[in-house]
């Protein structure tokens, strides 16, 4: 009698606290199974990424130092991809030269970029990217100016690395409007 | 082996399982003895099964409970930037457009900019604006000065319900009278709220 008095109540609440935890279990992996296959959730995981690759692509192609060549420009080549990656590796010999001769080094600061377009299927995406470059000459104090970059992305099996860039045209639109 | 088992197998069994009921038998919790061993042997494992089954899956429930509050509550998702195609373009044209309107104006018609500034800007742009805008209404008439500004680019870093951030990329053309016309670059980031349905800028810094 006392046994099964004492035994009951205690097995209900073990029954209840069972189910509880298979209720929870369930809700936890129903709501893990949502969060991790959340379409929108992946998208704005990759354009965050998509904007840190494409703001360090942009400083590493506004970066050189002619005492470091080589490790200069294997950086840029590291973030460049397709087209833009032809046109340095094509252009790298001559460029070297002009560098070594002006004897300048170049460092950039990204002060705030931004992601225009994003298709995650194609892999493709737009970036613009406001920095500060500081050109210090061989002799002569550093110049700095403000610069715009407009940018285009492009996914690779190493992540996301520039394809083409280019100076944000200034007048352009003024032009047309005028 | 097996003639040794045999030997003793038989003799000492029940005599030990005969001393065990007699000595339990004398003992003052005489009911619960025999209860005991039989009630332990067959169902020992199960309480302990069904607990650690508990515990597994109490466990497991909370630790992916909080990954997908882990998962959900990354800053990444509270922006909804490009995320929300339709939202992104309507606060990059607002926000465009109303840059536009409130750095654009000539010798004659300051006044209606600063009307619309008035509409568009809100806090600390709002107070720049009114601060400076004095300052520009006597350069545009004395200079005869016409500003003219245009948006290169937009992009939307930040976006959730009530507020925005911005990097926008100007071209502000300067045409004074019998001068021709310059134009410079202006890189802008804008923090914008949406009030009443409509987006307004709060703060503009220089890039």
């Amino acid at each position: 009698m006392a046994r099964t008095m004492r035994g009951n109540p205690l097995l209900t609440a073990a029954a209840a606290l069972a189910l509880l935890a298979a209720g929870g279990a369930g809700w936890g992996g129903w709501s893990w199974y949502a969060a991790a296959h959340d379409e929108s959730a992946a998208y704005a995981t990759t354009r965050d990424e998509v904007l840190a690759a494409g703001e360090q692509a942009v400083q590493n192609m506004n970066t050189l130092d002619h005492r470091d060549l080589r490790r200069g420009l294997d950086t840029w080549q590291d973030s460049a991809t397709g087209d833009l990656l032809a046109q340095l590796t094509g252009g790298r010999a001559r460029f070297e030269r002009q560098i070594q001769q002006a004897r300048t080094v170049t460092s950039a600061k990204v002060l705030s970029g931004a992601v225009t377009e994003l298709d995650t299927r194609a892999g493709r995406a737009s970036v613009m990217v406001a920095l500060r470059i500081t050109v210090t000459p061989p002799k002569g104090a550093p110049a700095a100016k403000e610069s715009r970059m407009l940018g285009e992305l492009t996914r690779t099996p190493e992540g996301w690395k520039l394809s083409a860039l280019g100076q944000a045209p200034v007048g352009n639109t003024a032009g047309t409007a005028d | 082996m097996k003639g040794a088992d045999r030997m003793r197998i038989p003799t000492p069994a029940p005599r030990a399982s005969a001393e065990d009921a007699a000595a339990s038998a004398g003992d003052a919790p005489a009911p619960a003895a025999p209860a005991r061993p039989r009630a332990r042997s067959p169902r020992a494992p199960r309480p302990w099964t069904a607990v650690a089954l508990v515990v597994v899956l109490l466990c497991g429930g909370a630790g992916l409970l909080w990954r997908a509050q882990q998962l959900t509550g990354e800053p990444a998702l509270h922006n909804r930037a490009l995320s929300d195609t339709e939202a992104t373009s309507r606060v990059a044209d607002e926000v465009g457009g109303a840059l536009t309107r409130v750095f654009s104006y000539g010798p004659g018609d300051t006044a209606a900019t600063r009307e619309a500034a008035r509409r568009l800007l809100a806090g600390t742009a709002a107070r720049q604006y009114e601060a400076l805008f004095g300052q520009v209404e006597q350069r545009a008439a004395r200079q005869g000065l016409t500003l003219t500004t245009h948006v290169v680019r937009a992009g939307v870093t930040r976006l959730d319900d009530r507020g925005a951030h911005l990097l926008v990329f100007l071209d502000q053309v300067a045409q004074r009278a019998g001068k021709p016309a310059t134009t410079v670059a202006a890189q802008l980031s804008v923090t914008a709220e949406r009030r009443d349905g409509r987006w307004r800028i709060v703060d503009i810094r220089s890039r």
